[in-house]
Parts: structure tokens; C-alpha cells; sequence
């Protein structure tokens, strides 16, 4: 993933492609960058409804992928600073999000399918990826509704596994965790070779077309 | 000179310029074409980045004034691209080597007439680029296809024509010095007769602070922008030039993709510059020339530092009409009028509000377009479609039909356009679509206001 971000700063380009109105340079120029990369402005004026499906997604993947971190360490510091408990953050990047971006990922799909001008540019790829991260919130909303998930056994599974000093004794007897897990590295093999790197690549594009 | 002789006047006719017509077939050709696509791997960024980072959301779709005109599926900007996005994929990237048709890899099929027909239906406008998520500009893509199909003789005739006449005379309607000064003495008559004033039209005179460079178009189709101007330099008592030998900005270099001739057309011009000693080179009514003298030729260096400055006629006009420098009667347009936003002076030179500036100063009812200014609609003829007879029908029924709805639904008379290629493509719109709107330049609008 770092050698595709650093081959895209190695490439030369020469010359710019401004796109009007452009900010005068500089820190505006930066901001701006950072605007198109988090609310999606362009989309918002271009198609309202795919802005409405497409934010809600990466917002909700945002919080989900904050909860994430609790799976190595917690951060009470953080959670007593904004007035809530490590429960109740867990129910709105887990509970809430994850139900409401696995929604919003059945309506992207529902979206590919139906609409013609998106239909005629989809690829297998672009539904295979869609249905992989479909998969992982299924699994990951099962684990949360379903089987019971012990915070305290994952933890140390993952501490071991990161220190590479796994005992078999310590690999959780939780199926769906396991599912889950498996499906999230495969998605992770895939992200620097497909189009799913457009988290990274965006800030080169929407800079260089900002160039002045 | 009348509206219809504009229509029939087209560019690069009755001029038999040399042709290059050795097409690349075979074998020959997919090589030539794969090598091709595989060097995006090594530059320009933005291109490597668009062949990697397409979403696949439809976006551009919804905002392509050709896919608006007609949904059909060579006419989705994404999918366009991809005839070149596949071929980069299957050579260049790791899935596409190993998963071709699963995440839409494919080897180029030979077929360069859908390849060429395809990039000669994109206008380049880069409304896809305003609105993409990602920012990809398809019209990059576009100009890439076309440079493809330059070095392998596939440039459609009649811009091949233009290529080869402007490098022969300097203009791309092939007018020689005389039929220049011909055309300079009918114009400072026409002038003394509208207004019975004696306003010289200068031209080849060295050390003049402005040398104006319009489009070809502006002084044998559509002259009334150039009196305008001539009018206003002469009520300012501004020392000012036009040249004998570089008297058209445009350079359709830029539109078949082929640098050297874009660089080599240039040259004419920023030499002619340093000869007259100007203090400003003043690009007229025309996008793609301005966006080549001030966004590509001089930001890019091709002709080291320059000794003079490179300005546009609407935003000097502009300047002058906010200094209060120059009298304009608005009564002398009474009837309703609009602008058009060509896409080289809107999206990318950004020159949008003085023209309107000029236009509400000079006329009495002004209205805008909606969508306007970096929004606009192409007018269907951009990218050098608009010279190009061949594909008539498909400009008139398919690109240019989200515009005519648009003039429709102001209700104007006339539209100004200040761009050759706009005011062909739309006068020929009106004409065909039977509607009452006159097409002309901003400046024509002045031409009538301003008061002498």
C-alpha cells in the first residue's frame, strides 16, 4: 500500500490541469483537499442520492473503524472526556453503525444493479467488493446480536498474534469472530491492488486538479 | 458578412493543404497502441492515477452533456475510458494480469474506429471533472486517446486539415496577408459608416502597447466583436496592434493531441510578440487559445521568460468598463440576451464573471443560463467537434441538446458566445432547430453600446 502511494508521488507531472474556481494556493488550497476528501461537495452538487448512499457509508465506516482500535487498547481517558462509557461507544460505532452501513451497502449494490449509467460501468469486481464488505458487516452484526463476544479473550488473541507468540489455548471458540476476521484480511490482501485504494489516491487527484 | 455565411464558411475549406493519411493497420497497430497505454505506468501522475483510482460510480454519466443527449453505453464517459482504462489494466496491473474480466481488464481488440470515432465524441468540456468524487478528468483521457490516434493516422480528415493549414498560413481558415488587409480596410469603413467616425484598425505596427490576437473567426465570420474592440481601444486612445501573419489564437493541437504541432503553431505567435514589442499579448474572444497562452504554454515554460504579459481582452474590457473609462448605452440592446459560458474560459481559465460584467454594463436585459458559469453546459461543439461537418447530425440531436434547452429556457434573442467553436456549434443549433436567436461575441454587444 505504501510502495502504490509512494510509485503515485514518483510519477512525474508536468504541467497543471487546473479546474475552476480554484483557491488561490496554499493553505486554502490544502483545506479544500481536505473538504472534497470528507464531505464529498462535488458529489453533493453532482447526484444527491448517491451523496445521501456514499456518505453515509464512509462516515459509518469511519466510526466503525475507530471502534476497531478497542480490539488492541482502550482509550477511558477519551470516553470520560466526551461524557459517555466504553458500553456506549460501543453500541453507536458498533450497534448503530454497523447496522446502518451494512443498509446503506445493500442500497449501493441495489443502486449498481438498477441504474443503468452505473450498471453499464460496473465490473464483476465492483460487485465482488461490495458483497466481500457485506459479508464482514454481516458477520461483524451476528457477532454483535448473535453469538456472545468477550472483549477481554479477542483482546489477547490479538496481542498474541501481534507479538507472533500465539498458544492455541488463547484462540477464541467464537466461529463468527473467526469468519469475520478471515473475510477482513482477505479485503485487506485485496486493498493495495484494487480501486478500493481510492481512499488514498483521492488526495492526489483532487490536489493536482486544484493546482494553480 | 450574415449569420448563414457563418454555417457555410466552415473551417479549412477550399484550401488544399498536405494530408497525412498513412494509417498504422495490423499487427503493427495493436502494438503500437498497447506500448502506448502501458507508458502511462510511467507519467504523467494524473493519468496513471485515473487508469487506478475510477470508482465506478456513475457520476460523470449524470453530468456528460453527450451521455445526457443520448444514454447509450460508448457514450458513458467511464465507459469511454475504459477502451483505454482495460488495455492499461491488463498489462499494467496486477489483478488485471491475473482476474482480466473480473475487475475489467482486456487486450485492445484492433478496432480503431470505434476507439477514434469514440474520443471524437467526448467535446472535452470537463463538467465530468467538476463533479467526479474523484476528481478524474475524462477529457485528460480523451486528449490521450486522440494523440494515440495522431501518431497512427487515424485524426479524423478534416481536423488534420485545420492541423496542416494553420501551420501552412498562421490561421486555421487559410486567409492570406491580403485577404487579411482586405478584410481590415471593409471593417474601418463598415465602422465609419455605423458611426461616422474614422477608428483605425492598426496592424504590423512595432511597439504597440496590446497586440490582439483574436480567433481568425472574430475578424472573416463574426467581425462585430473585432469593431467593438477597435471602437473601445480607439475612445481610450490606446496604442494597439493586430499582425498580418498571427492574426488566430486557435491551435488544434490541442484538440487531436499532438504536442509538436500545438508547440509549433504557438511559436508563431510568441515570436511575432517579441517582434512587435508589445507590452501585452491580449488573447480575444477565444477559450482554448487564452487556456494555451496563459495555462499551458506559459506555465510550462516553452518559450522561457517572456518579455511581455499575457492578458485577456474580457477582463481588460472588464477593467475599463469598472474604471468608468468608457460610456456605454445599454438602450442600444434592448432586446433580451444571454451568455454562454464557453468550457475553456469558464472550468479552465476561470474568466466568468467579466464577461458579465460587459454584458450588463452594455445590455438592458441580461439574463443568465441555469446551470452557469463553472456549471455550464457545454455548447456541444467543444474539443474541435465543431469543425467537423462529419458528425453534424450527432452535434446538432445528441451534444448539443442539453444547451439548446437551456437558451430555450431563457427566453434570449441573443446569445453571446466568446469562442469560435461555441458560436459555429450554436449557430448552427439555432439554425437547425429553427430558432429565432442570434448568435455573436461580447464584445458585439459593446459595439453597439459604447458610446463615441
Amino acid at each position: 500500500m505504501i510502495s502504490r502511494l509512494y510509485v503515485w508521488t514518483k510519477t512525474p507531472q508536468p504541467g497543471a490541469l487546473t479546474l475552476f474556481p480554484a483557491p488561490s494556493g496554499g493553505v486554502s488550497s490544502f483545506f479544500n483537499v481536505i473538504k472534497e476528501a470528507f464531505l464529498f461537495p462535488g458529489l453533493f452538487r453532482g447526484d444527491k442520492l448517491l451523496w445521501v448512499f456514499a456518505w453515509i457509508f464512509h462516515a459509518t465506516l469511519a466510526l466503525i473503524v475507530i471502534g476497531h482500535v478497542r480490539v488492541f487498547t482502550d482509550f477511558p481517558a477519551l470516553w470520560n472526556a466526551l461524557g459517555i462509557n466504553a458500553d456506549q461507544m460501543s453500541a453507536i460505532s458498533g450497534g448503530t453503525a454497523g447496522v446502518i452501513i451494512t443498509i446503506f451497502a445493500l442500497l449501493l449494490i441495489f443502486r449498481r444493479m438498477t441504474v443503468l449509467r452505473v450498471r453499464e460501468v460496473s465490473n464483476l469486481s465492483d460487485f465482488l467488493a461490495l458483497l466481500l464488505i457485506v459479508a464482514i458487516l454481516s458477520t461483524g452484526n451476528l457477532m454483535r446480536f448473535g453469538e456472545h463476544f468477550n472483549l477481554e479473550i479477542t483482546r489477547a488473541y490479538f496481542s498474541q498474534l501481534l507479538t507472533f507468540s500465539l498458544t492455541a489455548s488463547a484462540v477464541p471458540q467464537a466461529s463468527m469472530l473467526m469468519v469475520h476476521f478471515l473475510l477482513a484480511q482477505i479485503l485487506i490482501m485485496v486493498i493495495p491492488f484494487s480501486k478500493v485504494m481510492h481512499f488514498g489516491g483521492i488526495f492526489f487527484t483532487k490536489a493536482i486538479i486544484q493546482k494553480s | 458578412m450574415s449569420q448563414s455565411d457563418a454555417v457555410n464558411s466552415g473551417t479549412a475549406t477550399g484550401h488544399a493543404a498536405e494530408v497525412k493519411s498513412n494509417k498504422v493497420t495490423g499487427g503493427a497497430l495493436r502494438e503500437a497502441v498497447v506500448n502506448s497505454i502501458s507508458g502511462i505506468d510511467n507519467g504523467p501522475r494524473v493519468l496513471k492515477l485515473y487508469m487506478e483510482m475510477c470508482v465506478r460510480c456513475g457520476t460523470c454519466a449524470e453530468q456528460c452533456p453527450v451521455y445526457k443527449g443520448d444514454p447509450t453505453e460508448l457514450r458513458n464517459p467511464a465507459v469511454r475510458t475504459d477502451l483505454i482504462r482495460s488495455v492499461f489494466k491488463k498489462h499494467k496491473t496486477l489483478l488485471g494480469k491475473l482476474a482480466g474480466p473480473i475487475v475489467g481488464a482486456s487486450d485492445f481488440d484492433g478496432d480503431m474506429e470505434t476507439f477514434v470515432n469514440a474520443f471524437y465524441e467526448c467535446t472535452g468540456c470537463r463538467r465530468c471533472a467538476t463533479f467526479c468524487p474523484m476528481s478524474i478528468d475524462n477529457s485528460v483521457v480523451t486528449r490521450k486517446g486522440r494523440a494515440i490516434a495522431d501518431t497512427l493516422g487515424y485524426t479524423p480528415e478534416q481536423l488534420q486539415k485545420v492541423v496542416a493549414i494553420s501551420l501552412e498560413t498562421g490561421n486555421t481558415d487559410g486567409a492570406s496577408e491580403t485577404a487579411f488587409k482586405d478584410v481590415v480596410a471593409f471593417l474601418e469603413e463598415e465602422i465609419k459608416d455605423d458611426c461616422g467616425i474614422d477608428v483605425r484598425i492598426p496592424f504590423d505596427k512595432a511597439g504597440a502597447e496590446i497586440f490582439l490576437v483574436p480567433p481568425s473567426g472574430d475578424l472573416l465570420v463574426n467581425p462585430e466583436a473585432t469593431m467593438g474592440m477597435a471602437k473601445m481601444f480607439h475612445k481610450l486612445g490606446v496604442s494597439w496592434t493586430l499582425s498580418s501573419k498571427a492574426f488566430d489564437g486557435a491551435n488544434y493541437g490541442l484538440f487531436t493531441g499532438d504536442d509538436k504541432s500545438m508547440k509549433e503553431d504557438n511559436k508563431l505567435y510568441v515570436d511575432e510578440a517579441k517582434r512587435l514589442k508589445c507590452k501585452t499579448l491580449m488573447m480575444g474572444e477565444c477559450g482554448h487559445a487564452h487556456r494555451i497562452m496563459k495555462f499551458i504554454m506559459e506555465k510550462a515554460g516553452w518559450w522561457g521568460q517572456l518579455p511581455f504579459e499575457i492578458g485577456n481582452i474580457l477582463q481588460y474590457t472588464a477593467g475599463k468598463i469598472e474604471d468608468g473609462a468608457i460610456k456605454l448605452d445599454k438602450s442600444a440592446n434592448p432586446d433580451p440576451v444571454t451568455y454562454h459560458d464557453p468550457c475553456n474560459f469558464g472550468r479552465s481559465c476561470g474568466i466568468v464573471e467579466e464577461p458579465r460584467t460587459i454584458m450588463t454594463a452594455c445590455c438592458a436585459d441580461f439574463r443568465e443560463m441555469t446551470p452557469n458559469r463553472h456549471l455550464n453546459w457545454c455548447c456541444g461543439g467543444g474539443g474541435g467537434l465543431s469543425a467537423m461537418d462529419s458528425i453534424y447530425e450527432f452535434r446538432m440531436n445528441v451534444s448539443g441538446k442539453m444547451k439548446l434547452k437551456q437558451i430555450d429556457d431563457t427566453g434570449a434573442k441573443f446569445c453571446a458566445a466568446p469562442c469560435s467553436n461555441c458560436k459555429r456549434q450554436l449557430l448552427q443549433l439555432m439554425q437547425h432547430h429553427k430558432r429565432d436567436v442570434t448568435i455573436g461575441g461580447v464584445h458585439d454587444m459593446l459595439m453597439k453600446a459604447i458610446v463615441m
